[in-house]
């Protein structure tokens, strides 16, 4: 495999620092070949940066993936919306010969250029695609065989399909297949693909981005669902953070939000603590008691087929 | 950008106003409106309404849209139009002041990730960021960095 670059993204190290924790012990975990790299600043945000100056998000993103080009290694973020801007510029740029030669020409003022020669990807697409299904079901030591949890994928771990390539933009899979490799059902619902809404606290409109997490929140609580989930701190704020805030005005939800992360390392055997479950706003107490009466039930029936498979002396599936 | 060709479609069509998460969850956010206001030239009224801003950035119109245009582009095009008139929520103009400033949204927090037991934080970029944003502004190549 080759040498990649983790991109953490403004947001998980100002405001989530436990899930670079969950990331980086997953990583350690599958023993997988990634590094920080010095330099990068802010991908930049599109829905900030964008609308204000085009040309000022593209020559930022072209910063970001030049300092890829130069340490010649890949890029992958456990964010969704670093990895679909800095995608987004990245395949402007390879359809435009003369602004790429602009960004360039500015680029070069600090010794950089930009090439956009190695891979970008969310961190879900990439254990699915790169470390694949089969080694992750080999690292599972307590899976989630029982619990229903909803996934959303949020819209730019796979939008804009030109640019990410990496799954169908409207009915994708891959985060589903992961789960369930986890052993747990995914839960399929009617908002699964729906916008987090949390762009709408960014515009200083807090009641509509709480409106958008109720609509969900509220149909995964008639589906009792055990779970929420994700892998992108925006939506991460929006579910785990505005859930807290409306069930201290008397609300009720109770749907805990698991990053990708702490999914993973739980089902490989990590301490919840230690993955920073413990930071959550919206705590996950709930889940783990089910999980861990769940594995408990599992072990027995375990114990039981291995018996059998003993008594009838030819290897059977388990 | 705006293309006023792609926009006559998008008002003869409407195909994304019914996946689009704003239109279908938010009183009063409906493109099509805006769209029509911007081919007969009175556009005008729609940079200081907070409708502009509820455009999530889903990209769900762009993937379904079969000009590959989506309601996105006219509203983005909304946007820039009154960030250039300093018409932008007061988030957005702190996120923006931060961004020029330091190239990021927030720094690293030092003691949460020393009680995590976190290695330290890579450097950021800002020295380079900087520098090249000052070329950027003053060289005339701002208006040549655009989707053509
Ligand atoms: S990008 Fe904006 S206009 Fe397009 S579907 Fe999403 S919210 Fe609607
Ligand atoms: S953006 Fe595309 S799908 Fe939406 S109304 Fe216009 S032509 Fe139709």
């Amino acid at each position: 495999m080759k040498d990649f670059a983790i991109f953490w993204g403004c947001t998980i190290q100002t405001r989530f620092p436990f899930l670079e924790k969950s990331t980086r012990m997953v990583l350690d975990g599958f023993n997988l070949p990634y590094r920080d790299l010095d330099g990068f600043t802010c991908c930049p945000e599109k829905s900030l940066v964008n609308n204000v100056d085009h040309g000022l998000w593209v020559l930022t993103a072209a910063r970001n993936i030049a300092l890829l080009d130069k340490a010649g290694v890949d890029l992958v973020s456990p964010c969704t919306g670093c990895v679909s801007n800095l995608a987004t510029v990245n395949s402007e740029l390879h359809l435009s010969y003369k602004e790429k030669n602009n960004v360039n020409s500015i680029l070069n003022e600090v010794g950089l250029e930009f090439k956009g020669k190695n891979k970008l990807r969310h961190l879900v697409p990439f254990f699915h695609d790169e470390v694949g299904i089969p080694s992750i079901k080999n690292k599972i030591v307590k899976p989630f065989n029982g619990m229903r949890i909803a996934i959303h994928y949020g819209c730019h771990m796979i939008r804009p399909s030109h640019s990410l390539k990496n799954d169908d933009p409207l009915e994708p899979k891959k985060f589903d297949n992961l789960i369930r490799a986890m052993g747990a059902e995914s839960v399929q619902h009617m908002t699964k693909l729906m916008c987090c809404g949390q762009g709408l606290d960014r515009v200083d409109q807090h009641e509509n981005a709480l409106h958008f997490a109720r609509l969900k929140l509220k149909e995964l609580k008639t589906l009792k669902a055990d779970a929420m989930a994700l892998c992108c701190p925006s939506c991460y704020l929006q579910f785990d953070n505005n859930q807290f805030l409306m069930e201290k005005e008397g609300e009720k939800f109770g749907i805990p939000i698991l990053y990708f992360t702490e999914l993973l390392g739980l089902a490989m055997g990590y301490k919840p603590e230690d993955l920073g479950l413990d930071s959550h706003r919206t705590p996950a107490t709930n889940f783990l008691e089910k999980w861990d009466r769940l594995n408990e039930e599992l072990s027995q029936t375990t114990e039981l087929n291995r018996q059998l498979e003993q008594g009838f002396g030819i290897a059977q599936h388990t | 950008m705006l293309n006023l060709k792609l926009l006559e479609v998008c008002s003869k069509c409407g195909a994304c106003y019914h996946i689009c998460p704003s239109s279908l969850n938010m009183e009063g956010y409906d493109p099509r409106a805006v769209i029509k206001d911007i081919i007969s030239g009175k556009h005008e009224k729609w940079l200081e309404h907070k409708s502009i801003w509820q455009c999530l950035e889903c990209h769900y119109c762009l993937e379904i849209c079969f000009q590959h245009y989506g309601f996105e582009s006219a509203m983005t095009a909304m946007r820039t139009l009154a960030a250039k008139k300093g018409m932008t929520p007061p988030q957005v103009k702190r996120g923006w002041d931060m961004f020029i400033k330091t190239g990021r949204l927030g720094e690293p927090m030092a003691s949460a990730r020393k009680k995590l037991g976190l290695p330290e934080a890579a450097k950021s970029g800002s020295e380079d960021f900087k520098k090249i944003v000052k070329i950027y502004q003053e060289s005339k190549k701002q208006i040549l960095i655009s989707k053509s």
